[in-house]
């Protein structure tokens, strides 16, 4: 497996005060990322740092063992990474289809679009009279559809019903299979032990956990929380 | 109704539907209450006087103004309004203070005495019967023109969904690839040389002076605000409304009453209807 | 008390020998900075806490300045100028509460909108001013009437316009240190919890523009006599401009802020205006400065450097006092949907929901993404309106009250998306929800109130794992996610509402954290004996917590039973696909 995305004792936070210190990790093509941590540990700091919405202040970060640490979000999504982020994390004012096809350019693959109804059924509604599930759902397909080579969901399955996540689960895997790399940060621990390949446990910040080879059962990941 | 009250209602609505586009971008999408608006209908206003000081050929007034006004205005994006994305009453205050800025400057340069320019285009057109200035008519023609090019290219065209995006979400919009400093600057530079352009097109019609400003700035915000934020159709009405109101009650009693019906008006609308008539929102 | 008394006699002993100081004429100038900054305190007061800003306070200014001047060419007797210059000040004051009221009512924003219209109105009373001759001299102005109590505008007049500004600044700090500070504050940091904590925010931001009103009469009344002619300047555009400028400039978060901002931009272009021909460039230019680099303005920067030195000590935790019963009524009883439609446009949310809940006990919804869960409870407290149908709660009708009534008929909520005051500490956010209901007029002016603490509130806080104690003075915005949902639990229960309503209150919570929850949710029911809805898309937790389960798809109930029942439906499993577990 070849590298695609690699961060290397990454420090950075808000203005001046860290919150995630000295954290590396490797994504390859092909392979999911699952973060776990509990509340304030600095998962979603570190996602911001990886798309770029925050600016790293120590350490790298690497896309095709190139340094984009210094680059702005919109210069990382040209060079092909997604994110999803935990909240605003839909148009509101934008009608569905908007919200879908705004970071697109050209063509994009319908077919993850269909697989949810809820959003194919309602694409000229605004998004912000979609319920917070429903929201999240869209902001899910928007991501999976972007032409990007690797994509980071920041808790995507927060308000979801169970069925709706395991169709996520499905487009994941489909576009982990077509090459892509996840990075995905979740509290729900069924389900990110169901797709991650790799894991990163993180607590105040640094990592507590990082399992680089074999899978890690839903229940050792709960051992090492309840640590 | 005589034709050279419907041409000069024409030429109000218009002029005004100019001014207030440049500030329907700005306060409707950018969200940034430009107070310095009025001041590049100024600057437009006093390219000509420029061109004649220097001793240009007419023809040069366009690009002039469009060079002028664009420069200041990405001067004050850079400098200034950049950092105010987000914070509309700070962005009130500050550009207040650009506008004080500009005025002096203006006048520092310029005095504070009237100036006037004349005419590009002379004499009258004769229209069943009534003659009516060929300039104005001309200017009324590109104007319906201009909107005309405008509204195609905004059904086209993904800008307005992506300012609009860049606006409500600025993080979520970087993050799906918008560069939302270029695209809030030039926005932005874009609103300020329409401004600059109805200015020209005024200059040959009014007193040019330093003060000049702040009527236009508070006439198009009405008109903004009773048409509604957002689209075209709303600009549109406001303008017709607030420039309709004004010149037929201003030509029926006095200037004054007409000032007072604007007002009035505005208020009414501020308070019951404050999406305007035709809000975008949908 | 006593640091706000050193304050202001602090303020005096700065303002009392300026004459003997500097001279009559330095006084004279300085007296009517004073008067502007009085003006321009009360834009303080409006702007910095409550977020609305003014953009017509000379309409006040202006024609408390008109009045005052004829009243005192008629009045006789000090007596007599002094209740027409009451009388005047709590007239315009009362104008603007109306004024504010009606714009206000049925809105929670602050948006532009307000600003523009005080505008406008501004235009509007230079214009009349500037029209009706035979009463206000038209554009000569109206002079002609001596200043009140026959005082020497250039001698004794100073004192009673210093003495004003200390008053003013005397009451300011007061209510800076009141409970009520903290409510004006909320309005402009998250309108729509506060008025789920049953606070009309309407009102609060119009009781707050009529204070604003109030200070700029005052000082209205004060300039007629300090100038001894009114011109429709003093009502117009310009003058409300360089007003808020002021305020901008002294700090509008500071109750000396917009006195300092008018003396020294008073002071500093009296000065340039004689040594420098383009002196508006510089101030236009300083202006500038202080909006991009020092939003706080003055004020602000000498506070700054003045903190360095005396650091706010954090408060006792130990200290606590009971707080009283809340007010309104506390009686457990069901929910019941009579045929409910809601309707949004051409998008139907809800179809005809109808069903009665039991009088106590935990009842979980569950429904696929979209099913109209949120859009109940918005019916519930008011936030939707219904398309059709009924709602009543203990027997009555409850749908067509407004957000704010809610507490006061004993619901209690907790939004989908964390809703907390995020400009303020998490004692202070907690302060607020234990005012909420329970405190009287006069409470909000006593600063014991701060210390209230009622019994689920304590349970909350002391409970192990619940990660709010150590982190009372910290800002709610720097809080993670997690934190924000313990934090609005604990303020949805401390009115101890019969109905609480929680949206999603696990979501972004770990597994341990989620048990917690699920725990203090049990424990509050058990305690109060109300009725507790929770909308919850994890399974364990409704099996767990659940006494009875209502199933929502597409806007209809599909089934409402205990979850066993519920679980073997067959078209809750359809709906679900058979992955229920």
């Amino acid at each position: 497996m070849t590298l695609l995305f690699e961060i290397k004792e990454l420090t950075g936070g808000y203005f001046d005060t860290n919150v995630v210190f000295d954290v590396s990790a490797r994504i390859d093509h092909g392979t999911v990322l699952g973060i776990f941590g509990r509340n304030g540990a600095g998962k979603s700091t570190l996602a911001k740092l990886a798309n770029g919405s925050l600016q790293p202040s120590g350490g790298q970060i690497l896309l095709d063992e190139r340094p984009i640490g210094r680059l702005p979000a919109h210069r990382r999504r040209e060079l092909g990474i997604g994110f999803m982020p935990q909240d605003s994390m839909v148009f509101d004012n934008l009608s569905v289809r908007e919200n879908l096809y705004i970071g697109s350019i050209g063509e994009s693959p319908e077919l993850f679009i269909d697989r949810f109804p809820l959003i194919a059924r309602r694409l000229d509604q605004l998004a912000g009279t979609m319920s917070g599930g429903e929201r999240k759902i869209l902001s899910f397909v928007r991501s999976m559809i972007e032409d990007t080579r690797l994509v980071i969901l920041d808790e995507p399955s927060e308000g979801v019903q169970s069925e709706n996540i395991d169709l996520m689960a499905c487009c994941v895997k489909e576009r982990v299979a077509s090459g892509a790399g996840i990075m995905i940060i979740e509290q729900n621990l069924r389900f990110l032990a169901s797709i991650a390949d790799h894991f990163l446990g993180l607590d105040a910040g640094r990592t507590i956990y990082s399992e680089a080879s074999s899978k890690s059962s839903e229940s050792e990941i709960r051992a090492i929380l309840a640590l | 109704m005589s034709l050279a009250l419907i041409l000069n209602l024409a030429w109000h609505v218009g002029t005004l539907a100019l001014v207030a586009l440049g500030l329907a971008i700005i306060f409707g999408k950018l969200r940034i209450m430009n107070m310095a608006h009025g001041e590049f209908v100024m600057i437009g206003a006093y390219s000509p006087v420029i061109t004649s000081s220097m001793g240009l050929p007419a023809w040069l007034q366009l690009p002039v103004c469009l060079l002028t006004v664009g420069l200041v205005a990405l001067v004050v994006e850079r400098a200034v309004v950049c950092r105010l994305y987000g914070r509309m009453f700070d962005s009130l205050l500050a550009t207040w203070g650009i506008s004080i800025l500009l005025r002096e400057a203006i006048e520092l340069i310029f005095g504070r005495g009237y100036q006037s320019v004349s005419l590009p285009i002379p004499g009258t057109i004769q229209i069943l019967g009534s003659g009516y200035p060929a300039y104005r008519i001309a200017i009324i023609a590109c104007i319906a023109l201009g909107f005309a090019l405008l509204a195609w290219w905004n059904s086209r065209s993904m800008v307005a969904t992506r300012i609009k995006a860049m606006v409500e979400n600025p993080g979520l919009a970087q993050a799906v690839g918008i560069d939302t400093g270029r695209l809030s600057r030039w926005a932005f530079v874009f609103g300020c040389c329409t401004a600059g352009l109805a200015g020209l097109a005024l200059a040959p019609t009014i007193r040019i002076e330093p003060m000049m400003g702040l009527d236009y700035l508070i006439k198009s915000f009405f008109a903004l605000v009773v048409g509604g934020l957002g689209s075209l159709e709303g600009l549109g009405l406001g303008a017709g409304i607030i420039a309709g109101t004004q010149s037929l009650i201003g030509a029926a009693f006095n200037q004054t009453y007409g000032y007072l019906a604007v007002l009035s008006l505005s208020i009414l609308f501020l308070w019951l209807k404050p999406d305007g008539i035709h809000s975008a929102s949908r | 008390m006593a640091s706000i008394l050193l304050r202001a006699s602090l303020l005096l002993a700065v303002l009392l020998p300026i004459p003997v100081l500097f001279g009559e004429f330095t006084a004279y100038q300085i007296g009517l900075y004073l008067i502007y900054g009085i003006a321009a305190q009360g834009i303080g007061f409006l702007w910095g806490k409550t977020g609305v800003l003014p953009l017509g306070q000379a309409i006040f200014f202006g024609i408390s300045a008109y009045a005052g001047a004829m009243s005192l060419r008629f009045a006789d007797g000090l007596a007599l100028q002094l209740a027409a210059a009451a009388a005047i000040i709590l007239l315009l004051s009362s104008a603007a509460f109306v004024v504010a009221f009606l714009i206000f009512r049925g809105r929670s924003e602050s948006g532009p909108f307000f600003s523009l219209i005080t505008l406008a109105l501004a235009m509007i009373a230079e214009q009349t001013a500037g029209t009706a001759t035979e009463f206000t001299g038209g554009f000569n102005g109206f002079s002609g009437f001596a200043s009140i109590g026959g005082l020497d505008p250039f001698g004794n007049l100073y004192y009673v316009i210093a003495a004003a500004a200390v008053g003013m600044s005397l009451l300011l700090f007061a209510i800076n240190r009141s409970p009520a500070n903290l409510i004006v504050r909320a309005v402009a940091d998250n309108e729509p919890r506060l008025q789920l904590l049953g606070y009309p925010t309407h009102a609060v931001k119009s009781l707050a523009f009529a204070f604003s009103a109030a200070s700029a009469a005052l000082a209205g009344i004060l300039f007629a006599s300090h100038q001894g002619i009114v011109t429709p300047t003093s009502t117009g555009f310009a003058l409300s401009a360089e007003l808020v400028i002021l305020t901008a400039i002294g700090g509008r978060f500071h109750v000396l802020g917009p006195l300092i901002g008018a003396v020294v931009v008073g002071w500093a272009s009296a000065e340039l205006r004689f040594n420098f021909p383009y002196w508006e460039l510089i101030m236009a230019a300083a202006f500038i400065i202080v909006v991009l680099r020092a939003p706080g303005g003055i004020a602000e920067l000498l506070d700054n450097s003045f903190m360095r030195f005396a650091p706010n000590s954090p408060r006792d935790e130990s200290a606590r006092k009971d707080a009283p019963m809340p007010q309104g009524r506390r009686v457990a009883g069901s929910l019941e949907f009579d045929n409910v439609h809601l309707q949004a446009g051409v998008v139907r949310i809800l179809n005809g929901i109808s069903f009665k809940t039991p009088d106590t006990g935990i009842i979980s919804v569950i429904g696929p993404n979209g099913a109209g869960k949120t859009s109940a409870l918005n019916a519930i407290t008011g936030h939707l309106r219904l398309t059709s149908g009924r709602i009543r709660f203990v027997g009555d009708r409850i749908d067509s009250l407004p957000p704010w009534q809610a507490l006061n008929c004993g619901i209690g909520r907790k939004l989908q998306v964390p809703s907390v005051f995020k400009s303020m500490s998490v004692m202070e956010n907690i302060a607020v929800s234990m005012l909420a209901g329970r405190a009287s007029w006069t409470d909000y002016f006593r600063t014991r109130a701060f210390a209230w603490r009622s019994e689920e509130l304590s349970r909350v806080l002391n409970r192990r794992g619940v990660p709010l104690k150590n982190s009372m003075e910290k800002q709610v915005g720097t809080l993670p996610q997690g934190h924000r949902q313990f934090l609005e639990f604990a303020m949805a229960i401390a009115s101890g509402p019969s109905l609480l309503l929680l949206d999603e209150p696990c979501a972004g919570l770990s597994p341990e954290e989620t048990a917690l929850m699920s725990s203090l949710i049990r424990e509050f029911q058990e305690n109060s004996g109300g009725l507790v809805i929770v909308i919850e898309h994890d399974m364990s937790i409704v099996e767990a917590t659940s006494d009875k389960v209502l199933v929502l798809h597409q806007g209809e109930v599909l089934a409402f039973d205990s979850y066993e029942a519920v679980r073997n439906d067959p078209n809750v499993m359809a709906v679900y696909a058979g992955s229920t577990k």
